[in-house]
């Protein structure tokens, strides 16, 4: 356990934390308008895909980033219009997203590169050091500016979303609709409209947390590079108790787990990577069982909101 | 009107799996391919031959057991999403005592199944317990669970049980491998699940606790209002639900796998609970759409070879089924279509 | 007085059924104008049409005499229509002062302004003697501080016109009273109150006229000089007396059920029983008389050990129950025709025929080797028998439950209840939302099985019923037993004073 060793680790927490931090708060914004959505697996995906596509013919990460957004819109439309308007089971129409938009993102991908073809490579977005052409020597440096622009953009996010449902008139409105849908229409809050809006928001977000992994984390697209981070996403809305500094806090200590576990994959110690692996999952459902069904999230959560409900 | 919503859940997946088919034809012309000799090269990889058939039974096998696993503790009104976990559990806790028992033969085949469902029951217990005693969502702490078993696994085949420099386990011994049937190119855990979903439709719809477990699927005040224990209804269904994941998982290790290794039944718990779904929580036609999906899959392979649509387009076609079986069935539950297609079969009857 | 809203030929359809049929209703300013009517009388749904819920199926709404159309909530809150729901719609992981400016547009910016907006609400709330805590969580405030909220909430948004429904439910004495007070400022500053309320006595107190709804319909409007809680009570039920059609019981066997004392959730006014001691005797229908909402529902649940009453003693048969399940004392031969009987009574989305016999298929006439075998052919003909004997109407056994019509549903519900020669029949509501005929049939089977020395615990809010086949009558009121009166040539002024709380 050298400096050396720590300041890597550091440094490997905030990549590995950042696509996680896009994927929860795109939970975050779901759930917190009733939505729960299991599907940013899938979301991710396309994401990611459509991210790498375009970078790779126009040449710009970032239009890749915007574009992988746009596309998971796109395809979070569907689970909007499912869930919100046909009022089908959140649940399981995240889980239907999760079989359909990798089937397209692998899809798109065979049709695009043929069968059996190499494995085609991106430039990735440069970070703010090399685009200032500074020398990041140090640790310091190297964690305030040797980042990419997505970073700064996922801590943003986080703090615009700790004022948006702390301090915003919208915000609070947002929040009344996961709560208690029908409370928010009797005061004249259109609950249907700001699902949507929700859905609008979680597809984008989760979008570019999978561009993410082909414009800046690697340079190339493979199925299921997702890995699970849609779920983990979910753990971390859970854990981080459905604030934004929850969440980021959640997804930092789960990036930490994971940046553990790959330094303890190359390393030879007695205890299995996996472990580390397990440990969102395993504090999931260890906060869950403990924090009982009160307080488990905004309390509109997975129910459809009809309006002339008798 | 007991006609009528009968046809409509028939109707539903069927248009649906029209409408997938319809849009990957036109997915197929698109990329210049002959969507008739697609399809018809799609049909004789799948069911073609003796071989093929096999081998579509074969993949169909650890699908019939997630699927009837997810359509179990449905009928029980909870949801177990947990199904990959809980045969991934049963696998390891098979491939256990397959390689370490030294117990061979059909006594090592008996026991290997039986622990692997235990395991898999008990797996299925955690979620259980947590929604009956602390009223938490067992769709959120199945999928965390899923996860845990996933990368337990990992451990095994990485460290515990690993063999050489590969990271997978042994393989099974010879004597305990289940054997092939018919000639076919699929084993007797095909007829392990065929049986497993005969025993499930008959305690399902033929005995009284079966009878009465559906009750409390369907409405569970009511089945306490008339004295049911309802509470032990869903644990008892967690806990079976997990037996048969279990017991799949293992019988999927000794007749086809026979080793663990990275992706091991990975996407068969999502896969089932959509089959289930597809099939109406029916337990013989959960088979059935478990045996489609295989033929999707298997076929594919031979399409591709045939006519250059990639594999991938099976995988979109199989997608688009659940997508649009899962809207229409919500679709029809809306009050407003349900109240125009209750007038339209009111007519129909009449006539 | 000036008038503020008119309501005219206002329908409201479901499907086939009318909640609100043709109401006539004008509200004057400065007013408090009382809503009177049974549950299920069409009041919530009314007033679901003016805030913007529902949208009427036919008729017309006037404000200050310019005809409006109310689409949606934020529309009734800009026409100055607030309402405080008898379920308070106050989101609970939330403050005090969050709820009261949710939703708000009358402000500009993004941002919530707190300083400004509680200087405004605190102006508010002294003006009326709304005293709320701001910065409290809604969950750590006494009920009637959240009411406060609520009609804090009404007016922060400029509401002319306020709809209380059943606001004094589930407030203490005291709380009333500080409500009545802030009800007359707030009338006394020109704004208009409409009242919904079971209570007689209230109604009389605060009331400045009173129109009546009976079943969907307008009765008529009085002003509260010219009328008595008699008349309102008559009205308000809809009745002249007719003679039963069925010879009543003096005389009861030995009691079936005998509860002392028994208190749960005591505290609940509405959903709460305290130290309720009845008996029912073999062979005789007891009655429980009584507005909606008064602990009917929880002792019906006691006596059928759905819940767990907090102390007091139930004995059945003469033996004292010790655990209450409902197993248990369906296993006693108890008999439950629940309130609601799609939600509580049957399985819908399962057939008649496996309804009638829901809970005897354990039973070896329905099931071999112990349940390992259903009888389905036995099963058949027995549904089969039990649709003619019980003049079920359906298409055949095979039919959905939930296809079925309301009266044809409680006959199934009969058919399983009833043929099991139960000792004791708790029924709920039995005949609501039910045609004459099917009511008929209903009354005709309890008294059938009253002669078979079955003893039957009634309860019911519509009071007809209570004194058609009632025994003895029983009125409940705040979870507790107001009296006890005969069956035969009951007294009703007495009984409707009891219901009313006098």
């Amino acid at each position: 356990m050298d400096w050396e060793f720590i300041s890597n680790l550091i440094l490997a927490s905030i990549r590995m934390a950042t696509p996680l931090i896009f994927l929860s708060l795109a939970e975050l914004y779901s759930q917190r308008a009733g939505l729960v959505h299991i599907g940013l697996e899938g979301l991710a995906a396309i994401g990611s895909l459509v991210g790498f596509l375009v970078s790779l013919i126009s040449g710009s990460p970032m239009l890749g980033v915007v574009a992988g957004a746009a596309v998971a819109i796109l395809v979070n439309m569907i689970f909007a219009y499912a869930t919100v308007t046909l009022c089908a089971e959140q649940i399981v129409y995240g889980m239907a997203i999760n079989i359909f938009a990798p089937a397209l993102a692998a899809f798109i991908y065979r049709v695009y590169f043929g069968a059996g073809s190499e494995l085609v490579q991106v430039k990735l977005m440069d970070t703010l050091s090399s685009t200032l052409h500074i020398n990041a020597d140090n640790f310091l440096l190297k964690l305030l500016l040797d980042q990419t622009p997505m970073v700064y953009l996922a801590y943003a996010l986080v703090i615009f979303t700790a004022i948006y449902f702390n301090k915003t008139k919208s915000g609070l409105n947002y929040k009344a609709v996961g709560e208690y849908p029908k409370a928010a229409a009797t005061l004249g809050i259109n609950v249907i409209g700001v699902k949507y809006v929700a859905c609008i928001i979680c597809g984008a977000l989760a979008g570019m947390g999978g561009a993410y992994l082909t414009t800046c984390y690697a340079n190339t697209y493979v199925d299921g590079n997702v890995a699970g981070r849609g779920f983990i996403a979910l753990a971390a809305v859970i854990f981080g108790r459905w604030t934004g500094g929850g969440v980021l806090l959640a997804c930092l200590f789960f990036g930490f787990c994971d940046a553990l576990q790959i330094r303890l994959q190359v390393g030879s110690s007695g205890i299995p990577y996996q472990f580390f692996q397990m440990i969102p999952y395993i504090a999931t459902v260890v906060v869950l069982a403990l924090i009982g069904i009160k307080k488990a999230g905004p309390k509109g959560s997975g129910k459809p909101y009809l309006r002339e409900e008798r | 009107m007991k006609n009528s919503n009968k046809l409509i859940s028939v109707l539903v997946p069927i248009i649906s799996v029209l409408l997938a088919f319809a849009i990957g034809c036109v997915i197929m012309a698109v990329l210049g391919a002959n969507p008739a000799t697609a399809l018809q090269s799609l049909w004789i990889g799948a069911f073609g031959n003796t071989r093929n058939l096999g081998t579509t039974l074969a993949r169909a096998t650890p699908l019939i057991f997630t699927s009837l696993c997810a359509c179990f503790a449905y009928r029980c009104g909870v949801f177990n999403l947990g199904g990959e976990g809980q045969f991934i559990i049963g696998s390891v806790a098979c491939c256990y005592v397959a390689t370490q028992s030294g117990i061979e033969g059909f006594p090592g085949i008996l026991l290997c199944l039986i622990v692997g469902a235990l395991a898999g029951g008990v797996w299925a217990l955690i979620p259980g317990l947590l929604k009956v005693y602390r009223g938490q969502n067992e769709m959120i702490i199945s999928i965390m669970l899923n996860y845990v078993a996933t990368l337990f696994m990992g451990v095994v085949y990485t460290n515990w049980l690993r063999e050489g420099n590969v990271p997978q386990t042994a393989s099974v011994p010879d004597a305990t491998k289940l054997s092939r049937i018919f000639g076919l190119r699929t084993t007797s855990a095909f007829l392990i699940a065929l049986v497993v979903g005969l025993l499930i439709y008959y305690f399902l719809f033929y005995t009284s606790k079966g009878f009465q477990m559906r009750a409390v699927g369907l409405n569970m005040t009511a089945a306490e209002f008339n004295g049911f224990a309802v509470k032990r209804y869903v644990l008892f269904s967690f806990v079976v639900s997990g037996l048969i994941a279990g017991l799949g998982g293992s019988a999927e290790l000794l007749g086809t796998q026979y080793r663990l290794i990275n992706g091991f039944a990975a996407g068969y718990g999502f896969d089932g609970v959509a089959m289930a779904l597809i099939a109406q929580l029916h337990p013989l036609a959960t088979i059935l759409v478990a045996i489609f999906f295989a033929a999707l899959r298997v076929g594919s392979t031979t399409m591709q070879a045939a006519t250059g649509v990639p594999t991938s387009v099976s995988d979109i076609i199989q997608a688009l089924v659940i997508v649009f079986t899962v809207a229409g069935l919500a679709m029809v539950k809306l009050p407003q279509i349900k109240a125009v297609m209750d007038r339209m079969f009111a007519k129909k009857e009449a006539a | 007085m000036e008038e503020f809203l008119r309501i005219e030929h206002v329908s409201k359809k479901f499907g086939d059924f009318y909640a609100n049929k043709d109401i006539d209703l004008t509200i004057r300013k400065g007013e408090v104008h009382t809503l009177l009517g049974e549950n299920g009388a069409g009041k919530s749904t009314l007033m679901n049409v003016l805030i913007g819920l529902y949208q009427p199926t036919a008729g017309s709404i006037y404000l200050n005499g310019k005809k409006v159309r109310i689409d949606s909530p934020a529309q009734a809150v800009k026409l100055g229509i607030g309402m405080v729901h008898q379920h308070f719609m106050l989101v609970e992981a939330m403050t005090v002062f969050e709820n009261i400016i949710l939703g708000d547009r009358n402000t500009k910016g993004i941002f919530i302004d707190r300083e400004a907006r509680k200087k405004e609400i605190v102006e508010l709330s002294q003006r009326y003697g709304l005293d709320v805590e701001l910065d409290k969580p809604i969950t750590e405030i006494a009920v009637g501080a959240q009411q406060r909220v609520e009609i804090l909430k009404a007016l922060y948004r400029g509401a002319e016109l306020l709809i209380l429904d059943e606001p004094s439910a589930a407030l203490t004495d005291i709380e009333v009273e500080g409500l009545f007070d802030i009800m007359r400022k707030l009338t006394g500053e020109g704004k208009s109150i409409i009242f919904i309320s079971h209570k007689m006595r209230e109604v009389l107190r605060i009331s400045d006229r009173i129109t009546i709804l009976r079943a969907g319909q307008t009765v008529c409007t009085l002003d509260r000089d010219e009328t008595n809680g008699e008349e309102l009570a008559n009205l308000m039920i809809g009745r002249e007396l007719t003679p039963s059609h069925y010879e009543k019981i003096t005389q009861p066997g030995e009691p079936v059920v005998a509860l002392e004392k028994v208190d749960y959730h005591k505290e609940s006014k509405h959903n709460g029983l305290s130290g309720v001691s009845l008996t029912v005797g073999r062979g005789e229908i007891v009655g429980i008389a009584g507005v909606d909402g008064n602990g009917q529902s929880q002792l019906a649940q006691v006596v059928t050990g759905v819940l767990t009453p907090d102390a007091g003693r139930v004995d059945l048969k003469g033996s004292r129950v010790a655990q209450f399940t409902p197993n248990g004392f369906i296993l006693e031969s108890v008999s439950h025709i629940p309130e609601d009987r799609n939600k509580m009574g049957l399985i819908g989305n399962m057939t008649v025929k496996d309804n009638i016999v829901l809970k005897s298929t354990d039973t070896p006439q329905f099931s071999a080797a112990h349940g390992f075998f259903l009888k389905k052919r036995a099963i058949r003909e027995y549904a089969e028998e039990m649709k003619t004997k019980y003049d079920i109407r359906c298409t055949s056994v095979e039919q959905e439950a939930r296809n079925l019509s309301g009266g044809n549903q409680q006959k199934v519900i009969l058919a399983r209840e009833l043929e099991g020669k139960p000792d004791l029949l708790v029924a709920v509501h039995p005949t609501r939302g039910l045609d004459i005929g099917a009511t008929r049939f209903i009354h005709d089977t309890m008294v059938e099985a009253r002669e078979k020395g079955c003893g039957v615990l009634l309860i019911s809010a519509d009071f007809d019923e209570i004194l058609e086949v009632s025994d003895r009558i029983v009125v409940m009121f705040e979870g507790q037993v107001m009296g006890v009166f005969s069956g035969k040539e009951p007294p009703i002024q007495e009984i409707s004073l009891a219901m009313a709380g006098k």
